[in-house]
């Protein structure tokens, strides 16, 4: 039996390091894991995400979890019944409205539900004052990471998400981590070349056009759309993956490894909640489509 | 031909299964020479995977020329109309350019060997 002891969250550098060691952790087949909670102060929705995978992972293995509840701070008490989690794994309590946006699990993918989450329980709760119009482009540009998450990620625990509201910084925040092969792993498989380092893998997908699907229909646009995107909006968009670490922010767009390594991916989206930074269309009514 | 894109796939034309199921109907239509008419009304929801699914493909077959000529979208939404555009020029870059894929790929090779 193992004890793990969560400590305090954030979604910094550091705190990735701190959630992939958790991974390392239970990765080498415990079947009884306790999460201890007592070293905990604060869990954001990164955290959120990867424990939930994290304890589908150990459960797909056929092993066990324990959530020590009693071990929980109050107010992350209430966070993780507001947003379901608890309700996810003790099938107990209802969540309920507050500034978290719902914890979910998806093992496949589900279009209606998933733009029904985004627009319901993501976008519209006046929290962002956007038209239909704006807000189904926001939705569109944000489905591409569930795409590509279920497209490549071949996680057979599925697809975790989290986001929370922050109304004093003005943003919207939403995690989705994969428990899969990992971006790079795909790309040194499609390319046969198992040196390709994992930041130049990552920022070779970034690129417009790329894709490792062979011959197939996809051709690669969904983390460049993304990346545009987010840079439109003044946003930030980070993806980690293995050791790989990219980050759009600020017209800025690095690439890093890292040293920390998870098998999985991790796509950490934050948007500004003002109309103003958004503008998606360029409106281009009258030119033809294809040539 | 002329199909309501709502009716086939409903509201969200993201996924790639959905594109695919487009382009299996539209494919035969042009390659027997007839003209193709999807209406993209009361759709409000596009990513790019659809887009790729559904017309990228296209491309290999057909000239852009020719399928603005036999393929017309209809109220297609401005940022869905974005959307296809990129793919399109994405995809006609791809299959008209045989280097543009090479080329990507050598850049990623010698980006591993500096690092």
């Amino acid at each position: 039996m193992l004890t793990v002891s969560i400590p305090t969250i954030n979604d910094e550098q550091r705190d990735f390091d701190r959630l992939f060691n958790l991974w390392h952790q239970v990765n080498d087949d415990f079947l009884k894991v306790t999460f201890d909670f007592s070293q905990c102060g604060f869990l954001r929705q990164n955290a959120v995400a990867f424990l939930g995978g994290l304890a589908r992972m150990i459960e797909q293995r056929f092993g066990t979890v324990t959530f020590d509840w009693n071990t929980l701070q109050e107010n992350i008490r209430t966070n993780l019944a507001q947003n379901g989690f608890i309700a996810a794994f003790e099938h107990r309590g209802r969540p309920w409205h507050g500034n978290s946006i719902p914890y979910r699990e998806d093992i496949s993918m589900d279009k209606e539900v998933l733009v029904d989450y985004l627009k319901t329980k993501w976008l519209e709760r006046g929290w962002v004052h956007v038209s239909t119009a704006l807000r189904d482009a926001i939705i569109g540009r944000v489905s591409e990471i569930y795409v590509n998450a279920f497209e490549h990620g071949e996680s057979e625990i599925g697809v975790f998400s989290c986001g929370q509201h922050y109304p004093s910084l003005g943003v919207l925040k939403l995690s989705v981590v994969d428990f899969g092969v990992g971006i790079p792993s795909n790309v040194r498989v499609f390319m046969h070349n198992p040196r390709i380092s994992a930041e130049s893998a990552l920022k070779w997908a970034f690129q417009s056009g790329t894709t490792t699907k062979p011959n197939g229909s996809g051709r690669g646009l969904g983390l460049d759309l993304l990346k545009k995107f987010v840079e439109i909006n003044h946003g930030r968009l980070e993806v980690l993956s293995h050791e790989g670490y990219a980050l759009i922010e600020s017209g800025q767009e690095a690439y890093a490894k890292r040293n920390s390594y998870f098998e999985g991916t991790v796509v950490n989206i934050t948007l500004r909640c003002d109309e103003k930074y958004y503008c998606l269309s360029s409106e281009t009514l009258d030119e033809s489509l294809f040539s | 031909m002329r199909w309501d894109i709502k009716s086939l796939v409903g509201e969200d034309c993201i996924t790639i299964e959905d594109g695919e199921k487009i382009y299996d109907l539209i494919h035969p239509v042009l390659l027997a020479g007839h003209e193709v008419e999807l209406d993209f009304a009361g759709v409000g929801v596009f990513a790019s995977p659809f887009f790729n699914a559904a017309f990228g493909r296209l491309l290999k077959d057909f000239t852009p020329e020719h399928l603005d000529r036999m393929l017309k979208i209809l109220n297609l939404t401005p940022v869905g109309r974005d959307t296809l555009k990129l793919v399109i020029k994405n995809s006609v870059q791809y299959y008209s350019d045989p280097a543009f894929q090479k080329a990507l790929n050598e850049i990623l090779v010698e980006q591993s060997e500096e690092l």
